[in-house]
């Protein structure tokens, strides 16, 4: 690989959802994510440009802004980098302004914006088949003379399609930097937002003669989504087919790899001698990798869901439907995509907040978004709802099980307006922050992208699995084995060994919430990733048994093992889960201090702790 | 707030579906200081004088925010950003 010290460096710069990232994508070969919405990039990613003859560019993938002139922390990225503001950085030695072909207003007069910063320019004109099949006819001949700059088109989604701007590229630095793109000189720069604006409607009479209205579909869908009431039903039906469909279309698919993992374990009971190796094997690794592995279908799906919604442009419509329910807990709309994006985990959406501009939103966001349910904490509620809620049908067309789900996740959200209103009461309001979220025109969900989406969830899936999951649960193999039962011993060896002596140390903190020793030991290495915690339990239990059975499924042996007051009391207290390392560092990172993660810890537990005790306390009350 | 004795006001007082023309965008107090900044973002957005505007959507709570199409694209505002764009309805 040739090295990333590329003699040139080339940034994309556009609106929010232009396409950039894909464009990124396409260019580098990087597999950074993208939707249908506003402020999905909110940092400054760098990739390795290749070209045919062997030359590598360096390209950076920005924020999307409006306007050079800032509102918000992505948006300063864009433009630092842009100015070459950032520490240690030069400004990039040729800006690629992506417009959206289909969206030329805004684009423009960013391009405007840019050229009148003097710099080498190319506008990439991106969905540039999306305008084509709107009959949108763009004359490129004449928009390159309005903006004296060259312009290609692009289909970011497609492949090849960027061929024609990597061509242009590669073109590029045999030229006079400055002679044959688009530089930009001083005497049009006229920063005046109005004077702007009339220069885009010339510039669009010149290249698009024939303006094309917004298909009416588009109109006709934002009538029934964004009616006050209508919408809303809509957004809870899709809540509620989502985790239903977790449950009643994962199953096939669990019961293959629940298989698989059976035959693998019977076949290295076969193969080995009863030991320390097949021990380790089936009851370290098998047992606790191949809990949390059999949860693949179930997380798939629900990506399989989000990711739809978010490909379509349906979610900033449903951040307009909550805005005013959220801005009674101290948020608003704006915060709705990065807690949504919390539900895939809560990093990704902390970083999300950057297109937040009210700072006190943004930390309020922050510190709520760890009450979203990620999908690490999905093999755990899975696990525990297998084994101790009924499969059995309610109001004749609810599946219990997927209801269940739905009430968990909900219980977050509404955990996470209660701590957000009680938060409000603290801290004063400063002043009001305009809303003005753009709503993209809605598109299909290309399959391409789905895949694409969902090969990325497995690979990262199966990344963790095979890295920090696979070590942890050798780690707890290990310590869960030595040292052996002593002489006489009445209970498995593993209630003596490490491991065990750490479960019963902790045992009488938990024993109130109804914990036993075995969950304990599994909530601590579900700190370093949650989904841990299920292979840990997989683990303790398979130790915990007769010894030399192969490995069994787990789901029975927690209903025979538990109450069902302590499974509810488990679910409670991973409703808040204030187990997870990476979300507490990634909040210092973003806040800039220890002050806000440490608060967060201990709201967490004290959350998780209380819910835990009341649903345990309660459970047993009934079922006495 | 009479409309009918006015000859323009605030969008946030327009129905659903009416169609007007932006004449201009006024100071409001809710933003405070950075209210000139909201309105050159208003502007950057699209939201000049002489253009055309369409409510398309309210939402649930007192019919804010406010969804409005500009052109091709459509912005969700709410209450204090919408009155400070006054209009003329079509």
């Amino acid at each position: 690989m040739s090295a990333l010290d590329a003699s040139l460096k080339l940034a994309l710069i556009g609106n929010p959802n232009c396409g950039k990232t894909a464009l990124f994508n396409l260019l580098t070969g990087s597999r950074q994510k993208v939707a249908n919405y506003a402020g999905v990039t909110v940092e400054r990613r760098e990739g390795a440009l290749r070209l045919e003859d062997g030359r590598t560019y360096s390209l950076l993938d920005l924020p999307g802004t409006y306007s050079l002139r800032i509102t918000s922390a992505d948006e300063k990225v864009a433009r630092d980098a842009i100015l070459g503001l950032l520490p240690g950085e030069v400004p990039p030695d040729l800006l690629i302004a992506v417009l959206d072909a289909t969206n030329l207003r805004l684009g423009l007069r960013l391009v405007l914006e840019l050229r009148a910063l003097g710099r080498p320019l190319l506008v990439a004109l991106n969905q540039s088949d999306q305008a084509k099949r709107r009959g949108i006819e763009i004359d490129l001949v004449a928009l390159s003379r309005e903006l004296a700059a060259p312009v290609i088109e692009t289909v970011a989604v497609r492949r090849g399609g960027a061929d024609a701007l990597k061509q242009a590229l590669a073109q590029w630095q045999g030229e006079d930097r400055a002679g044959a793109l688009g530089n930009t000189g001083g005497s049009e720069v006229d920063r005046d937002a109005e004077a702007i604006h009339q220069r885009v409607e010339r510039i669009l009479k010149a290249a698009v003669p024939k303006p094309m209205p917004l298909p009416i579909w588009q109109d006709r869908v934002d009538a029934w989504v964004m009616h006050p009431v209508l919408g809303l039903l809509t957004l809870f039906l899709f809540l509620f087919l989502m985790f239903q469909s977790v449950y009643a279309w994962a199953e096939p698919f669990m019961n293959g790899i629940e298989a698989g993992v059976h035959l693998l374990g019977s076949a290295i009971a076969w193969l080995l001698p009863a030991g320390v190796l097949r021990s380790l094997l089936i009851e370290g690794v098998l047992a606790g990798v191949g809990s949390v592995v059999v949860f693949l279908p179930q997380i798939l799906l629900l990506f399989l869901w989000i990711l739809a919604l978010e490909d379509s442009g349906y979610l900033p419509r449903a951040a307009f439907l909550l805005d005013r329910v959220m801005r009674k807990a101290g948020l608003s709309g704006r915060a709705f995509i990065p807690l949504l994006s919390s539900f895939a985990c809560a990093i990704p959406g902390i970083m999300a907040t950057r297109t937040i501009a009210d700072p006190r939103e943004r930390l309020l966001t922050i510190m709520v978004a760890p009450l979203m349910t990620c999908s690490a904490r999905l093999p755990v509620y899975a696990l525990v709802i297998a084994a101790f809620v009924p499969k059995q049908t309610v109001w004749g067309f609810a599946n219990l099980q997927g209801l269940t789900l739905f009430v968990l996740y909900l219980a977050g959200v509404l955990s996470s307006v209660l701590v957000a209103v009680l938060s409000k009461k603290l801290g004063r309001r400063q002043h009001v922050y305009p809303l003005l979220m753009e709503l993209p025109s809605y598109r299909l969900p290309s399959a391409r992208q789905l895949l694409f989406g969902l090969w990325e969830r497995t690979r990262i899936f199966l990344h963790r699995v095979g890295t920090i999951i696979l070590a942890l649960m050798i780690l707890l193999w290990l310590l869960a084995s030595f040292p052996g039962a002593p002489e006489g011993a009445v209970q498995p060896p593993i209630y003596y060994s490490f491991a065990g002596m750490l479960g019963r140390t902790l045992e009488p903190l938990f024993a109130p919430i109804g914990f036993n020793w075995q969950m304990c030991i599994a909530l601590v290495p579900g700190m370093a990733a949650r989904e841990v915690a299920v292979g840990a339990l997989g683990t303790v239990y398979a130790l915990s048994g007769s010894g030399d059975e192969v490995a069994q499924a787990l789901i029975p042996v927690l209903s025979a093992q538990w109450s069902m007051a302590t499974g509810l009391a488990f679910l409670a207290w991973f409703v808040y889960a204030p187990q997870c390392l990476s979300t507490l560092a990634v909040a210092k990172r973003e806040t800039n201090s220890w002050r806000y993660p440490l608060i967060m810890a201990a709201y967490l537990f004290a959350l998780a702790y209380l819910a835990a005790w009341l649903t345990f306390r309660i459970a047993t009350a009934l079922s006495t | 707030m009479e409309p009918s004795t006015q000859k323009f006001h605030s969008l946030d007082l327009l129905p659903r579906g009416c169609r007007a023309l932006l004449v201009a965008i006024e100071p409001v107090r809710e933003f405070g200081l950075q209210d000139a900044q909201v309105g050159l973002r208003l502007k950057e957005l699209g939201f000049v004088p002489g253009v055309e505007l369409e409510v398309i959507g309210h939402g649930f709570f007192g019919a804010d925010p406010i969804a409005v199409k500009i052109g091709d694209t459509k912005f969700a505002l709410r209450r204090p950003e919408a009155q400070k764009l006054l209009v003329k309805p079509l």
